[in-house]
Formats: C-alpha cells, sequence, structure tokens
C-alpha cells in the first residue's frame, strides 16, 4: 500500500509538470505540451513558450523544492533538532550579503554574476560555520547551530549597513532578489543544480543508515560503528552545498527545508528510503505549484516566491499541529 | 554469537587534566555477566565509554578476544561490540521495527537493502524482547521499558559477542528491571552493565565490580564483594546484608537491607551540629 502511495505521488508530480507547462499567462493545451516536449517545432510560439520559458522553470522549481527539503532532512538529523534549517546556518545570510556586497560596490545587476556572487557569499558562510563548529575539532551541536545563528546575524548587519548607504534602486533589487524568484532559469548554468541535487539525493540515501544511527545519539552511533565527527561534517557540506546553489539559482526561498521533512515526517517513519524520496519528491511538488500560483495569481506581475512559500508554509504547518491525531505511524 | 572473553589492564583516564579513571585491570571471563557498581560519578560510565570506544584511555590497553580493541576498525568492532545506552531518540517519528533494524548498521554496505534473513533476524530479535505486535508503532509511543526492550532487540540484530549496558533500567518500574536484565543475561554472551540498584545487581551478576572515585575497589562474586563493611565505605550506607538462599542458584544471593534510622539520626546530627 505504501508503495502504492509513492506511485500516485509520482503520477501526480508527472501531472503537475505538465500542469505548470500548460498554465501560465498564455495558456497552452496539453495537446501543445506534448508536442513541444516529443516533437520540437520552433517556429510554433506557444511551443516556443513551453521549451524556452517554462520547462527551464519547472525544472529549477522542482530541483529547488527537492534540494532544500533533502538539505533541511540533513541538518534536522545531524543536529536531532526539528526544526533546523537550511537557512538557520546563515547560509543564505552570506548569500545575500555576497548580491549587495556586488550590486553597492560594483553595480553590476545581471542574473548570472548575482547567482556568482551569491554562491560566492553562501560558501563564505559555511565555510566559517564549518571553521568555528570544528576548531576544537569537536563539533557539538549546540555550539554549530549558535554559530549558525550568530553568523546569520552578523551577516545580516553587514548587508543592512551596505542597504542603508546604497541608492533606492539597488534596495528594490537586492529585495527581490532575496524574496525568491524562478525567472532567471536557463538552460545554460541548469546543469550545475541538477547535478548537485542528484547526487545530495544519491549520498543522502547512500548514508541513510548512518544518518538514521545518528538520531539514536552521538555514542549509539559510535556502537553501530559510525564515525559521527566525519559523518557529521560530511553531511553538513552536502547540505549547505545545496543551499548554496539553490540559493544562488533562485534567491531566498525560506520555509521548504523546515516544512517538508516536518511534514513528511508526521506520516512515513523517517529511517526508510521512501521517507527520504517522499521528501524530496513532496518537496518538488509543493515548488512546482508555488512557481505556476506566482505566475498566475495576479495578472500581468510575478509575485516573489519566498512570500507564497512562507504564507502557504506556516499555515499549513498551524493546521496540522491542530487537527493532527496522534494515530499509529508508517 | 560466540561470547567475548574482555580484559583490561592499567587503564587511566584523563580529561581535562582530571582523573577519571585511575589504574584498572580486571578481565572478564566468557559468558559472564558483569556488573558495575560505585557511587555516582565513581566512573561507571566512562569504564564502559573506553570500552565501547567512545572515549580514548589515556594510557593502558583493552583486548577482547586477546586482540587489542583499539585495532579493531569501526564497522568490525561495531559488529563485535554492541551497547544499550541511556540516550533515547524522539521527535523524530521512528517505526519500532525500523529502530530495531539500525542495528544492521554496521552488517551492511552503503546500497545494500534489507534483505528477506535480515528481516527475519529483526522479527526473531523483536520475538525475543516480546514486541512482536508493537513493531509497526511509533517508538515515541511506547512505556519507559518497551523502548528499552526496543533497544535490546536493535542490539540482538546487531549479533555482538560483547554487550554493554549503562544503567539500562534506571527509571524503570522493579518489574521491568527483573525483566530486562534477565532478557540481557539469556542471551549467552558476555554482558557488562552498570547497576543503580544494589540489590539488584547482587541477585542477577555473575561477578561485581565495585567503584569509587575512579579506582577499582573491589572484584569477585556478589557474595564476596558486597557487605556492609563496603556499603559503608563506598557508598556511606549503614546496610545489613544477608545471604539468601534460592533454590535455582548455586550461590546464595547477598540481599541488602539499608538501615533507614541510623540515616535519620546522621541528619539530625547534622543539622543540630548546623545549628550550633
Amino acid at each position: 500500500m505504501r508503495f502504492a502511495a509513492s506511485n500516485v505521488l509520482l503520477l501526480v508530480c508527472l501531472f503537475s509538470f505538465v500542469c505548470s507547462l500548460s498554465i501560465g499567462a498564455v495558456q497552452v493545451d496539453f495537446y501543445d505540451v506534448w508536442l513541444a516536449l516529443w516533437s520540437y517545432d520552433n517556429t510554433q510560439l506557444a511551443q516556443k513558450i513551453v521549451i524556452e520559458l517554462r520547462l527551464p522553470r519547472a525544472v529549477l522549481a522542482f530541483l529547488a523544492g527537492a534540494g532544500l527539503a533533502t538539505a533541511g532532512l540533513i541538518l534536522q538529523t545531524v543536529t536531532r533538532n526539528p526544526l533546523a534549517d537550511p537557512y538557520l546556518f546563515g547560509i543564505s545570510s552570506g548569500a545575500s550579503f555576497g548580491v549587495v556586497l556586488l550590486l553597492t560596490l560594483f553595480g553590476v545587476q545581471s542574473g548570472l554574476a548575482m547567482s556568482g556572487a551569491a554562491l560566492l557569499g553562501s560558501i563564505c558562510a559555511m565555510s566559517l560555520l564549518l571553521l568555528i563548529a570544528y576548531h576544537k575539532g569537536t563539533a557539538q551541536i549546540e555550539n554549530m547551530l549558535l554559530a549558525g545563528v550568530a553568523l546569520s546575524f552578523l551577516f545580516n548587519a553587514f548587508t543592512s549597513l551596505l542597504l542603508y548607504w546604497s541608492d533606492p534602486q539597488a534596495v528594490s533589487a537586492i529585495i527581490f532578489w532575496s524574496l525568491g524568484s524562478f525567472s532567471r532559469a536557463d538552460w545554460a548554468w541548469m546543469w550545475l543544480p541538477s547535478v548537485v541535487v542528484i547526487s545530495g539525493l544519491v549520498i543522502v540515501i547512500c548514508f541513510r543508515r548512518h544518518l538514521n544511527a545518528l538520531l539514536l545519539g552521538d555514542e549509539s552511533a559510535v556502537t553501530l560503528g559510525v564515525n559521527v565527527h566525519r559523518l557529521r561534517l560530511g553531511m553538513l557540506l552536502v547540505s549547505s552545498l545545496l543551499t548554496a546553489v539553490l540559493v544562488a539559482a533562485c534567491g531566498g526561498v525560506g520555509f521548504v527545508g523546515l516544512m517538508i521533512p516536518h511534514i513528511v515526517r508526521f506520516f512515513i517513519s523517517q529511517a526508510r528510503v521512501l521517507g527520504m524520496v517522499v521528501t524530496a519528491l513532496s518537496g518538488g511538488l509543493l515548488m512546482l505549484w508555488v512557481d505556476v500560483i506566482a505566475r498566475i495569481i495576479i495578472e500581468n506581475q510575478e509575485l516573489p516566491i519566498g512570500v507564497i512559500t512562507a504564507a502557504i508554509g506556516s499555515v499549513f504547518f498551524l493546521s496540522l499541529l491542530m487537527f493532527r491525531k496522534r494515530t499509529a505511524s508508517i | 554469537m560466540a561470547a567475548a572473553q574482555v580484559s583490561v589492564s592499567n587503564l587511566h583516564l584523563v580529561i581535562n587534566n582530571k582523573s577519571i579513571l585511575t589504574d584498572m585491570s580486571f578481565s572478564i571471563e566468557q559468558g559472564q555477566f558483569l556488573g558495575l557498581i560505585g557511587p555516582n560519578g565513581a566512573g561507571k560510565s566512562s569504564l564502559l565509554r573506553c570500552l565501547y570506544r567512545f572515549q580514548d584511555q589515556t594510557s593502558g590497553t583493552i583486548t577482547i578476544d586477546g586482540k587489542n580493541i583499539a585495532e579493531f576498525n569501526r564497522q568490525d568492532y561495531a559488529r563485535k561490540v554492541a551497547a544499550v545506552l541511556q540516550e533515547i531518540p524522539s521527535q523524530f517519528n521512528l517505526g519500532v521495527f525500523d529502530v530495531v533494524a539500525m542495528g544492521l548498521t554496521p552488517h551492511k554496505s552503503l546500497f545494500a537493502s534489507v534483505s528477506l534473513r535480515d528481516k527475519q533476524a529483526i522479527q526473531e530479535a523483536l520475538l525475543k524482547v516480546g514486541l512482536t505486535h508493537k513493531q509497526k508503532q511509533p517508538y515515541e509511543s511506547l512505556s519507559g521499558g518497551e523502548k528499552q526492550r526496543v533497544m535490546i532487540a536493535r542490539a540482538i540484530v546487531q549479533s555482538p559477542s560483547l554487550l554493554l549496558m549503562d544503567e539500562p533500567t534506571s527509571h524503570l518500574d522493579v518489574k521491568y528491571q527483573i525483566e530486562i536484565m534477565a532478557l540481557a543475561k539469556s542471551l549467552g554472551i558476555t554482558v557488562v552493565a552498570s547497576f543503580h540498584d544494589l540489590n539488584l545487581a547482587a541477585a542477577l551478576c555473575d561477578s561485581i565490580l565495585v567503584i569509587n572515585n575512579g579506582k577499582l575497589v573491589a572484584h569477585g562474586s556478589p557474595q564476596s564483594v558486597v557487605s556492609s563493611s563496603m556499603l559503608a565505605q563506598v557508598f556511606g550506607v549503614n546496610a545489613d546484608v544477608t545471604l539468601q538462599q534460592c533454590a535455582e542458584r548455586e550461590h546464595a544471593i547477598p540481599h541488602i537491607r539499608y538501615q533507614y534510622q541510623s540515616l535519620q539520626s546522621a541528619i539530625n546530627s547534622g543539622t543540630s551540629r548546623s545549628q550550633r
């Protein structure tokens, strides 16, 4: 039955994918989507919209959702804190700082340069975090969380300072960037998030037993033959890389990394491969629809992704907490 | 699952310039059930941590079946030695079956999935601890005694030859205390467990190790170790120890009766002194 459920999820994902290609400012019917996917004719406007505008967006949205959900799952597991989230560790603050620095110092506003700056900024934040957390050779979870929160405040302080000095145009560009959007999606660099997200997922599935052993506690994990420090460092690197690349590609998209693993955990025991796959798929599914909503909810205008994810996420989360019944899991 | 023979010689453990364990030497015969007793902070958990390699000793050697434990790689060691600790996972909605399946971790490569034989092993372990009917429930929904039994089932799946237990029965009802220790004993492997309840230790263990201030105070059979002089010296309590004959056991079991009157007078004299 559980496998049936996951098959249904897979089908829903495929269906949503096609929907997201068809729905938009210009309605493209399913037949044209089908034609565009299987026998692309670049003289047809409808097919051109599907392949060159909507498909990269949909792929990026799915990758971002799946990747952030996986990063959240990793962080929640290695910190044994169900409220950990990829943004808690200052990675996105580092990315924003990188972008702001680029805009204020060089005045560059091209999408690719902003993504590059965001990647550099988040890698910088991530290295600082790992350096601080591991500087005595032992990474206590509490130290790591505190260091992450402190770093995120530090970067936010720098960002605010730079914003205070920059002109209003740059400020609005930065705000739009930091609220997240898939509009910069481009086939030219899509390989980077694809490779990172897919390999991240494969690594998580390979090391699932070790990750789950961490849930028992550090000492119990050691008695199960797990090299706790190295595993935690490696997994932090994986989740940071996922977050860094995705934040660079689509700006700040909050709440997915925190919310999706949490929701999936209500229904499926985390110790199963299925739980991990479902987490990634649900994250992707959510983002696909969020992107559709962002594109169509206001005519001729695009809403920032971060606003919608935060709104949906918090409402869904609160209702789940209120109406949740304590029944048997699995 | 053959039982392991363990020997510890001249074990020292120093953390932050503080001596935690000092010059400990003892050995455990194959299949023995060894109980660790001692007051809080005496070094029971530290000794166990050295045994399950969470803590590297400062000097001295520990060997299992004649091989220095430092020479094992992590996975091999986990196949040989399992531990049931006080750490309890929570908030992650783990199923009972999945927690027991974690015992497979040292036996599996990165890509291997759970085979039919593994599933059988898990079912057998669940049967042994009497939780087959609860395998689909969330771990968090179990009672304290059941949680510890799940951890023991996990250790059984790990199929070790040495089982280490760090106060596995504290906070449990008397029934579960006896049940869990009897369960560990029934596995037929070498067991080292620390105890809070001295009567339980005296009744169940083949031999008892008394630790005080990081030093080994006594090691031997319960009858020879548990005495009112030892209790007064190490634990600072006045107690009578009587030997009870038990039908199934060849040796008599020491039974401790604490003298609460003398404790009361000790408190009274303490307060009257402070009033003065």
